[in-house]
Parts: structure tokens; sequence; C-alpha cells
């Protein structure tokens, strides 16, 4: 034991430099794995284990209409009977603000929150000044506002703003509040006011879009029996009944998984750092052959010497776990400063960022763990060198390993329940690892392919080239672990971009000279001819203006050849994606970015109801023209018939895209508000005057700046693109440093070669050429390689995952070809400049 | 005692089989000092590997005290060689990664030996490197490397070394150096040496010598072993002169290479 302690320590102290890749591969896994579990569990941590405060109540009934007395009766009834002991209503509308003072022409949009008295029922109101929040702070026109909205407005606490028609007093700034949307897209910043200010703000007109929240404190054992009951007696109302323990299974499964397929992204890093790992094991042990002849030759026995080597590779894997986690530290500092340029509030900013304990622990069972599932299979080579080596050399010819056979077999089970561990799955554990080896074959299988296809640059009248293809196909090259490595982490890399490239180019609203840039909604039937008048007058800049009358319904009953519902229980058990509420419009003509493909449009009104459906939705439910559809519109039913089926380019709705389209007659009558799309100002300044003065002249009127919108959407974009292409980074770095650690360790047959070149005359530039060559080949390959799989990856994405139009971005995939090839050309050259200065003499004689 | 029974070795060379040693029977008493000499790939290395273990022959047996090493497995083997056998070999071969003084302890910590310190340090000095402990093997010169190899195959005090062309890669006065600690080794220890070299100068300073030529002995001038008492032996120690060359030409009785061959 003494020996193989010692031995070990010695080993490592002479050759750290060169194991040096084997822990910074599994360093850079390691780091991955520990700082995306532990961001994940800091965010979940903001959260509260306490379920109840996520949605402030035991119970929460939630619904975005008025609540019809017949309902809270019911409601009331359901509570009394499981003994509540407390429940508190809470009203969450988007709506617009501005300063009261005329001198600060802005307007935002927000979201106002109106509180009872006895809100929360479980959590607390935090202050980001820390004093304790009462509701008395709310009462007789106070708010409390998230402090960007103070910036925007240009206000500060004690000021007035105008909410609606009311002007209220900003007393505090908001840190948290119970019962907010978790992750929702967020419209613009959380204002809070009391309930009971609520009616003089004029917002809760006709139409508005207003999500109204009972929030239920009742006895834990009964919190079952209540919801049921509230289901069973609501179940054809439109109504959200929960309990936390939902919320708290929801939030928690939702979290698990991103928590575990962030770690398997994590895990695909380490393996990628195994994959480094096992190749310069492999050289390495090549290396020390003579070494292990000799301990055999002085009475060493096979065993003892691979304990001496699993001794070092343990000890590395743990320095290299230990500096991941370092790493993951130093990242997970960082993150701070860069939320704190965000523009957009959310719950990642609230976080407090630190490495979990579970998750170092995590990071660093598996870095050991991968260190020496990797290193094994080519230890065991240590059994087959011979001391007579010392003799003579010789190819000692090999039995059937059965030994080898088993602890591969073993090494490969371990890695899928490895695998399985991260993902908590044994299936996504046995897919992922099965997946693994198919893309590893995959790639090796086209690495051999293309190696093919350019072998007959061997023939070259270059020299460089000549050798640099030959070299290719060497005995003991690492050509195939470097076009797996370097090919996996430019797969990665150019798939991720190309998606980015796709989604934005799907999200991105042009901004042409005329087309419209803000959305104004909840335009009263009373307000239409008010603000046709002020959008024409020259003094707001807008240009004509249509208004688009909307009524918001339901489908309660399909009547058709082949869908036939009978009741809202029946659409919505239906799965057809028509169970949810739909804004729908009438006209009397199809828009630019509509297409008719089955009926007929009609031509002026009638007073026989017909409507035209979009097409996706139409397959989606097997609806066809001349079926009947029920509508439910504020309590009346309506039913038209089907007598178009429209193509809509959704990207170019700008006007507003409509499933449903009535015709006109039916609905003219019908309670119904406008939305109004407009080509709002060009300057800054001028925007903002026109909301401010627009929404000054009708305060329930929301504006929807797109440009705003646009914004956000990028910002939130920018964050995820960023965070995929650092992950994407990883693996390309993990590819670099295989490359890396591969010339390295093949360094000491290339020195012996360029000595031989060079006696033979070949000048440094020549070999020069030559390096650069082999590993520009080497890295188009990569390049080509990953490249080709990214066009798979995006296709597959786009059409299946995302649902989006499947385009290739050709500057993407060249640029990644280039681009790799240039970075393993580089790295190729430089790692190997030992064997550009090393005089041919010295080598040879050391040979 | 050493003894070969009817050992060959044949290795493929290509598709072909070559025959590298011919079958060949000798006993090497205790406490012997024995030169083989030959032409290069006449089957002195391989000859010394069979002995040692370090290669397995095509047929045959090698006995060490009785012991036939032929039939262990390869970590009883490696076990009977940190025990038993001492080797020098001509590239010395020390672990590039270990100090001196570290080649020398490694086959005593292998050997679980207590004392490792004190022994390394008193064999650094036998061979004249008591500053040279701390230098590895590529801060030292072929002389001092080859000294460190001979403490290390003294490691662990075997009965044999045994050294492939020990000087064959020195020059004269390192070589002579080399020569004489093999020497004190085998007079002062009475540990039986086995040394392969073509140099015919140093192959008269044995006792006995093998003279090989395409993996036959042509010459044998070891005396049986039952020839030579105990007595005779302790003797020659005392007296410290190894070098008593039964005389060239003399063909030995046991000398049984198989004639057929």
């Amino acid at each position: 034991m003494k020996f193989v302690l010692s031995m070990a320590a010695r080993e490592t102290r002479s050759s750290w430099r060169r194991l040096l890749f084997f822990f910074i591969c599994i360093a850079v896994g390691v780091a991955a794995i520990v700082t995306l579990r532990s961001v994940i569990q800091n965010v979940r941590d903001v959260l509260g284990g306490e379920a109840r405060s996520l949605i402030a109540a035991d119970v929460l009934v939630s619904t975005n209409r008025e609540w019809p007395d017949a309902v809270r009766a019911t409601i009331d009834r359901a509570v009394a009977a499981a003994g509540a002991t407390a429940q508190t209503e809470t009203l969450e509308t988007p709506t617009m603000v501005r300063p009261v003072d005329e001198k600060k022409p802005v307007a935002k949009m927000v979201e106002l929150r109106a509180l009872q008295p006895n809100f929360p029922l479980y959590g607390t109101v935090t202050m980001t000044d820390g004093t304790p929040y009462s509701h008395a702070m709310l009462q007789n026109h106070g708010a409390i506002v998230r402090p960007e909205l103070l910036t925007a407005l240009g206000v500060k606490v004690g000021d007035q703003i105008s909410i609606g028609q009311a002007p209220f007093t900003i007393r505090g700034t908001l840190k948290n509040e119970p019962g907010r949307r978790i992750g929702g897209f967020s419209l613009g910043p959380r204002v809070l006011i009391d309930y009971a200010d609520l009616p003089s703000t004029g917002l809760l007109g006709f139409g508005s879009r207003a999500d109204r929240r009972l929030h239920i404190r009742a006895p834990e054992d009964r919190l079952d029996t209540l919801v049921l009951s509230l289901r069973h007696d609501l179940r054809d109302e439109f109504l959200n009944i929960r309990s936390y323990r939902s919320t708290e299974d929801q939030i928690g499964r939702d979290f698990e998984r991103a928590e575990n397929y962030l770690s398997l992204v994590g895990l695909i890093i380490v393996i990628l750092g195994g994959i480094a790992v096992s190749s310069v094991t492999r050289v390495f042990i090549l290396q020390k052959m003579r070494s292990i002849a000799v301990l055999k030759c002085v009475g060493a026995r096979s065993r003892q010497i691979i304990a001496v080597y699993i001794l070092q590779v343990l000890s590395l894997g743990l320095a290299g776990s230990l500096l991941g986690t370092a790493i993951a530290r130093g990242v997970i500092a960082a993150i701070p400063y860069f939320l704190s340029t965000s523009t957009s509030p959310s719950v990642l900013a609230e976080a407090h960022y630190g490495v979990t304990s579970s998750a170092a622990a995590q990071g660093i069972g598996i870095g050991v763990l991968v260190s020496l599932l990797f290193s094994i299979v080519p230890l065991l080579d240590v059994r087959f060198i011979k001391p007579s080596l010392l003799l003579r050399d010789e190819n000692t010819r090999r039995r059937r390993d059965w030994l080898g056979y088993l602890v591969l077999v073993t090494v490969s089970a371990a890695l899928v329940g490895l695998t399985a561990w991260q993902a908590s799955s044994l299936k996504i554990g046995l897919v992922v690892c099965a997946g693994f080896t198919g893309l590893a074959f995959v790639l090796m299988l086209a690495g051999r392919l293309l190696v093919q296809v350019v072998a007959p640059l061997a023939n070259s009248r270059s020299f460089p080239l000549r050798h640099a293809v030959l070299h290719l196909s060497r005995p003991g090259n690492q050509t195939r672990v470097i076009l797996l490595a370097v090919g996996l982490g430019a797969f990665f890399i150019v798939g991720v971009r190309s998606l980015q490239a796709s989604l934005l180019g799907e999200f991105s609203i042009q901004t042409a000279a005329d087309s419209p840039d803000m959305f104004l909604l909840d335009i009263q039937r009373g307000q239409a001819d008010g603000m046709r008048a002020f959008l024409s007058d020259p003094a707001h800049y807008a240009a004509d203006a249509q208004l688009i009358p909307v009524l918001r319904a339901r489908v309660v009953g399909v009547a058709g050849q082949e869908t036939n519902l009978e009741g809202a229980d029946a659409v919505r058990r239906s799965g057809m994606a028509i169970g949810r509420e739909f804004t729908l419009t009438y006209r009397d003509h199809i828009e630019a970015n509509e297409r008719v493909i089955d009926g007929v449009f009609w031509k002026g009104p009638s007073p026989e109801p017909e409507v035209s459906v979009e097409r996706q939705i139409a397959e989606r439910a097997r609806i066809h023209v001349g079926d009947t559809i029920r509508f439910d519109i504020l309590g009346r039913i309506v039913s038209p018939r089907v007598t178009s089926i429209r193509d809509v380019e959704w990207r170019e709705s700008r006007n507003g895209g409509f499933v449903f389209v009535f015709r006109p007659g039916a609905l003219d009558q019908a309670p119904q508000t406008f939305v109004a799309p407009i080509k709002g100002p060009a300057g800054l300044d001028e925007r903002a005057r026109f909301q401010h003065d627009l929404v000054e002249k009708f305060p329930n009127v929301s504006v929807i700046d797109f440009r705003e919108i646009l914004e956000t959407l990028r910002d939130v974009m920018s964050k995820v693109t960023l965070a995929i292409t650092v992950v994407g980074g990883l693996v390309l770095f993990s590819g670099a440093l295989i490359l890396i650690g591969a010339v390295a360790m093949t360094k000491f047959q290339r020195v012996y070669e360029a000595a031989v070149f060079k006696t033979l005359g070949a000048n440094t530039r020549t070999i020069a050429r030559m390096l650069l060559f082999e590993y520009g080949v080497l890295g188009s390959l990569a390049g080509l390689i990953g490249s080709l799989g990214a066009v798979v990856l995006t296709w597959g994405v786009s059409r299946y995952a995302l649902e989006i139009p499947w385009r290739v971005f050709v500057g993407e995939h060249v640029g990644g070809v280039v681009l790799t090839a240039a970075l393993v050309a580089i790295i190729g050259v430089f790692s190997s400049l030992d064997v550009l200065r090393n005089k041919p003499l010295a080598t040879l004689r050391a040979e | 005692m050493i003894e070969l029974r009817e050992v060959s070795k044949t290795v493929t060379s290509g598709s072909e089989p070559l025959t590298i040693l011919h079958p060949l029977s000798i006993q090497i008493p205790r406490g012997e000092f024995v030169a083989i000499v030959g032409p290069s790939g006449s089957g002195k290395s391989t000859l010394l590997g069979l002995i040692a273990g370090l290669d397995a022959p095509s047929s045959g047996s090698v006995l060490i005290d009785t012991v036939d090493i032929t039939r262990l497995d390869e970590d009883t083997l490696a076990r009977l060689r940190g025990e038993k056998i001492g080797f020098v070999f001509q590239f010395f071969h020390l672990i590039p990664s270990l100090t001196a003084y570290e080649n020398i302890a490694v086959p005593m910590e292998i050997a679980g030996i207590a004392d490792v310190r004190a022994r390394a340090n008193g064999l650094l000095e036998e061979v004249g490197l008591t500053g040279r402990a701390h230098h590895y093997p590529s801060q030292l010169s072929g002389g001092e490397q080859q000294r460190v190899a001979l403490a290390r195959a003294l490691a662990n005090n075997p009965p044999i070394v045994l050294a492939d062309e020990p000087t064959g890669n020195l020059d004269s006065a390192n070589g002579r150096h080399i020569m004489e600690l093999l020497r004190n080794i085998h007079s002062r220890r009475g540990t039986t040496v086995v040394l392969v070299t073509h140099d015919a100068e140093l192959a008269a300073m044995a006792d006995a010598r093998l003279l090989m030529r395409d993996g036959r002995v042509v010459e044998n001038t070891l005396r049986h072993a039952s020839a030579r008492t105990a007595d005779e032996v302790a003797v020659r120690r005392q007296r410290g002169d190894p070098s008593t060359p039964l005389g060239a030409g003399h063909v030995d009785p046991v000398l049984t290479s198989d004639p057929r061959s």
C-alpha cells in the first residue's frame, strides 16, 4: 500500500503537466453541472418552500370576467361548508399610468393590482427600503410601485400618478409580493392600489382585461373536498380553481424537470471531458510503457501498478472537480452583475446566487466518477505490458480479454446509471446514452467517410498537403476523437445559433415606414368617435386609424360533419384547442395576410350569423364549411354557420389576427370594445407625449408599444441565446481541450517525425505548413460534420418543437465551418510549437 | 542455483518462425560469476531474459533455487524477481519521473521492506552517489545512471544479479567502474552474477564463460555445480578473488545443447 501511495504521489508530481488537460476537461464539465444546478436551486429558493405564498392562499379561484352573482353564491356556499376562515379578493389588469405633473409628458403601461385589507393571507409584501407593508399605505388613493416605474415616469415617492381617471400618491417602492405570476410575460411594472379605490379609476368598464382572484384560507383537511366541490359545481363556468398543493406540485415538477435537463447538458460536457480523459490516459500509458516494464522487472504486480494510476486518476479527478466548483463559484458570483443590466424585472433578479452544497457534492461526485470510468479501460492495458519490453521491442499478441470486456460492460452500465441519476429517469438515461452513442457513431462514420473523401489529396503535388492528409490516417492518430469532440462542439454552437436566428426572424416585427407599431386596446363603444377624431388630428402625428371591433367569446358547441360537441364541458374535454376563450371580430373584407382556402368569403352584412375559421384551428378541431359552431358571447348564444376557412399568415398580422371572423350584421349591436393598430410618432419624446395625451383623454385605454415589447423580447431572447451559447461554448471548449490534449499527447511521435523530415531537408516552414494543412483539413471536416448535423437539428426543432418555418442560415453554417477550421488549425499549430523548435539531432539521439 | 533444462525460444518474424535460442541445458552454481559472451544476435540477452523470467521460453523450464519459474503466473513471477533477482540493463532503464533515491527505494517499497531510507542511502553510498540522491535520471551522467541502476538491482539484497551489457553504453572509464562494483558485490556478498557482454576483456574477469553463437552455446567453462563445494565458494569469497577462469577451450561435460537442432 505504501508503494501504491508513494508511487501515485511521485507520478502525479512528475506528470501533472502532461495530465493538466485531464483535470481541465473534468473541471469544465463539473463547473457546468455545479453552475446549472445551483442557479436553478437558487431561483427555486426565491419562490420559497412555502407554496401557499405563491398563490397567497390555500385555494385560489380566478376568472377574467366579472363574478356572476350565481357563481359567487355557489362559491360562498362551498366556502362556508368547508369552514373557510378567511378570504380576500384581488384584481389585476394592465393599464396605462402617467404622472399627474403636466410637465412630464410620459405614460407607461403597468400591471395594476388592487388589494383588499386582509391581503395577503400567506406570505408578506416586502418593500425595497425594508419598511413593513400595511394596507394603510394604499388607503385613500395610495400606490406602491416597482422602482423601475419611478425611473420610467421620472417621478419619486410622494409624487402623484394618474391611474385611469384618478390620481394616486406613490407611498413606497415594492420589492416582492405573494401571489404574483411566475415566469409569465410581463407587460409592465407592478403597481399596487387599494381595492376600494378601483371604481374611481373607471378602468372596469365593459370588456376590460381584468383578472379577478378570490383567495381563500380553509382548514387543511377540507382543502381537497373544497376544490373538488367547486370544480364540480362550477364546471360550466370560465373559472380556474386550484389549491396550493397542486401549485406546489406543478412548480416542483417544472423546476425538477428544468434542473434535470440542464444537469444533463452539464453531464454531456463532463462526458466529452471523459472522452478526453480516456484519450489522455491511453496515450499516457503508451508513454509510460517502459517505466511500467521496469516496475514489473523489480517486482511490482499489475494490480499494484493499476492501483497507482487509479489513485492518480482519482486525485486528478478530485482536483479537477474542486477546480470546477471554484469556477462555478466565480461564474455564479458574476450573475447578479449581469442581471443588473436587464431592463425587465424578473424572478431571476431576486435570487441570491451561490453554489449550493448539493450541487457541489453532485458535481464533485460526477467529476471523480467520470474520471474513473473513462480511464479504467485504457488503464487495464497495463496488464499486457511485459517486462521483456526492456530487452527488445515487440508486439505482444493479445489474447481474448474477458476481464476487459467485463469492465467495458460495467463502465457502460455505470454511465447509463450516472445519466439516469442526473436526469432522474432510467428511460431518459438510456435514451441519452443511446443518443450519444448513436451520434458518436454517426460522427465517427462521417469522419471516416470524409477522411476517405480527402484521401486522393495524398497524391497532391504539394509535399505539406500530401503528408498532412497521410497523417490523418496514420496509426495511433487522434483523428476520430478530434472529429467527434470538435464536431460535437461545432454541432451545438452552429445549431443553437441557427435556431436563434430562426426564432428572432420569426419574432421580429418589421417597423417599416407605414406599418403599425402601436396597439390601442379597450376603446369603449362610446369612445370610438372621439378616438377617431383624436387620431386623425394632425397634432397627434397619427395617420388614418382603423378601429377594429372585438368581442370575447368561447365555443360551447360544434355541430358538424366530423365534430359534434354539446356544451362547454364537452368542448373543453375534447382537447381540440377550441376550449379557450377567443377574441373575435366582424368585418366584410379579408386582410392582406389572409387567404380563403375553402368556401366563399361574404360580401356585405347579413342578419344571419356566418363565421370564417382560421385553417390550423379548423384542422385541429376538424371543422368544415357548412358546420355550425355555438359561441357564448357574454352569456348570449350565437350559432353561426362556417362559410369559409382562411389561411392566416400570423407573422404579418399587424392588424390583428383573428381565428374567428364574423359576417357583419349579427354582432353589430352586441357588447364590444375596439382595438386600433396605429403608426405612432417616430421620435421617443413624441411617442411618450402621444401616449400621455391619449391616456389623459381616454384613461381606460391601454397602449401597447410594439417597439417596447420588441425591446423586452430581444432582451429575453438575448439572455436565452447567451445562456445556450455559453453551454455550446463550453462544449466547444471541451472539444478544443480534447484537441490540445490529443496534439500534446501525440507530440512525441511528431517531434521524431519532424526531426527525420528536418534531417532529410525539410525546413521549419514546410513542417509548419504541413501541420497547418493537417489541422486545417481536420478542422474543416469537424466543422462540416457539425454544420450538417446542425442543419438536421434546426430542421427537427423548427418543424416539431417550435412549429416555425425551417430556414437555412447559410452564413451561420459556412461561418461555423470556417471558424472551426481556423480554430483547430491555430490550436493545432500552437500546441505543436515544440515540434517546430526542437533540434533534430537531440531528438534522434534521444530515440 | 540457476538451472535451465532444454530451454528454447522461437519468435515469429513476419509470418516465419525464427529460433533465437536452440534447446540448451545449463546449471549455474550459487555464488558464481559467469560471463555470457558472443556476437550480436547470438541469443545472449534472450538467455538472460529467460533466466530473469522477463520472458517465457518456447519450451523447457527454468529453475531458480529449484522453483520452476516457467510455471509461475505473472504476479508470482514479479514477486520472485523482486526477492531474488536484480537486473541491470544496457540502457539503464531508470524511471525518468523518479529521483535516484526513489528509483532505488521502489523495489524495497514493493517488497514491503522496512527501513527503506537507511538502506537506499547505504546503497547510494556503496555506488558512490551520496550527493546525487535527489537528482533525476536526466540530471545524471550515463555512468551515474548505471550506478543507480546497479544500486536498484541490489535493493532487496537478491542472491542473483543479472547484467545485460552493463557497460555497453558507457565510456571505458565508467565501464571499468561498473565492473569493479560488480566484482565487489560478487566477492563481498557472494551474489551470483550473470553478465552479458561482447567484450572479451570484461568476460575475462568472470569465473566462467558461456560463448554463444547463432542461438547455441558453443563453449562453456562452467564446472558442474556439484563440483564446486560450499567450502570452495567460502574460501574464494574470503580471498576476494573471483577471477579464476577455468581455461579457454575447455568444454564442460554439462554442455548438453541438443546436437540435432
